[in-house]
């Protein structure tokens, strides 16, 4: 497990309050019982965790877990290779 | 009319919020486009506004954060200098009953549609100092009447047009005029989720009002700009309702 996905899981525990073995790549948020205030939550504790931007237009694209941990780390990456 | 003038509109990357933005850019003011999470629509905002021929800037704030405040006034002190005119916009919140809600919804819809206009107001005061201004604030009908679960966002436009009544007082020497306006619903994407209790379908017919219509956004901009000029300098701390007539006559429509 890379070390940014540990981050995103442990955001996500923290203010889902779901069990961390449930988020598998192909869990979807549903399988969280995530409200759509839980998800902004985690999107801008992630933003500011990371220094980085993830805006709905993004957001409302991904289907499951695993889409969700692979843009952000692509994101980080992104942003490191500015830094 | 409003040439030269320096406004923010918090929350206008979209529905009510870039109604007023454009409105006001429309009218000569200068708009800096506040937005959360939109980015897109933001940036398509600012450019509609340019292509009116003033200037826009796009700042990224949850204005329920008071450290996001703070920066977004910094950045607007660093390029514009002042601000003549702060239409607080931005708002959030849940479908849900009084019963349904918990502290975390509570908090968040407050923190954003109600203590985002004390943050904002203090800030911009400072910025108007020595030269007046103009603070508005958006309210809806749910600040008075009961919306089905609309509780939290209710209650936080109470709170709105309470804190715009005192801001209208103790902001009065110093020439800055803080007025709100609430509107029944406007059928923007937003508002359709409330409508009905969130039960209410972008296809179904939508109600209407005495006056015929719903209100748009556009009604609500143009009433903004009003109490923007200099023709509204008298009016303070008031809440203006723009609603066709709902608020009178509830029993009356078809």
């Amino acid at each position: 497990m890379s070390a940014v996905e540990d981050t995103v899981k442990d955001i996500v525990v923290k203010i889902v309050h779901c069990e961390r073995e449930i988020l598998k790549p192909e869990a979807t948020f549903q399988d969280m019982k995530a409200d759509s205030l839980d998800m902004v939550q985690v999107l801008v504790a992630l933003e500011d965790e990371f220094g980085i931007e993830i805006p709905d237009e993004d957001a409302q694209k991904f289907k499951n877990f695993g889409d969700f941990v692979s843009y952000v780390e692509a994101r980080v990456a992104e942003k490191k290779g500015n830094a | 009319m409003l040439k030269g003038k320096i406004a923010l509109v918090t929350g206008s990357s979209r529905g009510i919020g870039r109604a007023i933005a454009l409105k006001l850019a429309s009218e000569g003011a200068d708009v800096i486009v506040n937005f959360f999470r939109r980015r897109e629509a933001a940036e398509e905002t600012a450019r509609e506004i340019e292509a009116l021929g003033v200037a826009s800037q796009v700042i990224k704030a949850n204005v329920g954060d008071p450290e996001k405040v703070s920066e977004m006034f910094d950045i607007v002190s660093g390029r514009f200098g002042r601000l003549d005119i702060l239409v607080n916009n931005a708002a959030s919140g849940l479908p849900r009953s009084a019963l349904e809600l918990d502290a975390k919804v509570w908090e968040w819809t407050m923190d954003i549609n109600a203590r985002a206009l004390l943050l904002c107001a203090q800030h911009a005061a400072r910025l108007m100092e020595g030269r007046g201004g103009k603070i508005v604030a958006i309210s809806s009908l749910g600040s008075s009447f009961v919306l089905p679960k609309y509780a939290a966002i209710g209650v936080s436009k109470a709170t709105l047009e309470a804190l715009t009544r005192y801001l209208a007082i103790e902001l009065a020497p110093r020439d800055i005029c803080v007025n709100a306006v609430a509107a029944s619903l406007v059928p923007t994407a937003t508002g359709m989720l409330y409508a009905g209790g969130g039960k209410q379908e972008m296809s179904s017919p939508p109600p209407t009002t005495p006056a015929g219509r719903l209100v748009s956004a556009e009604d609500i901009a143009s009433v903004v700009a009003f109490l923007c000029s200099e023709a509204a300098f008298m009016i303070r701390g008031q809440t203006i309702i723009i609603d066709g007539g709902t608020s009178l006559a509830p029993f009356n429509l078809e």
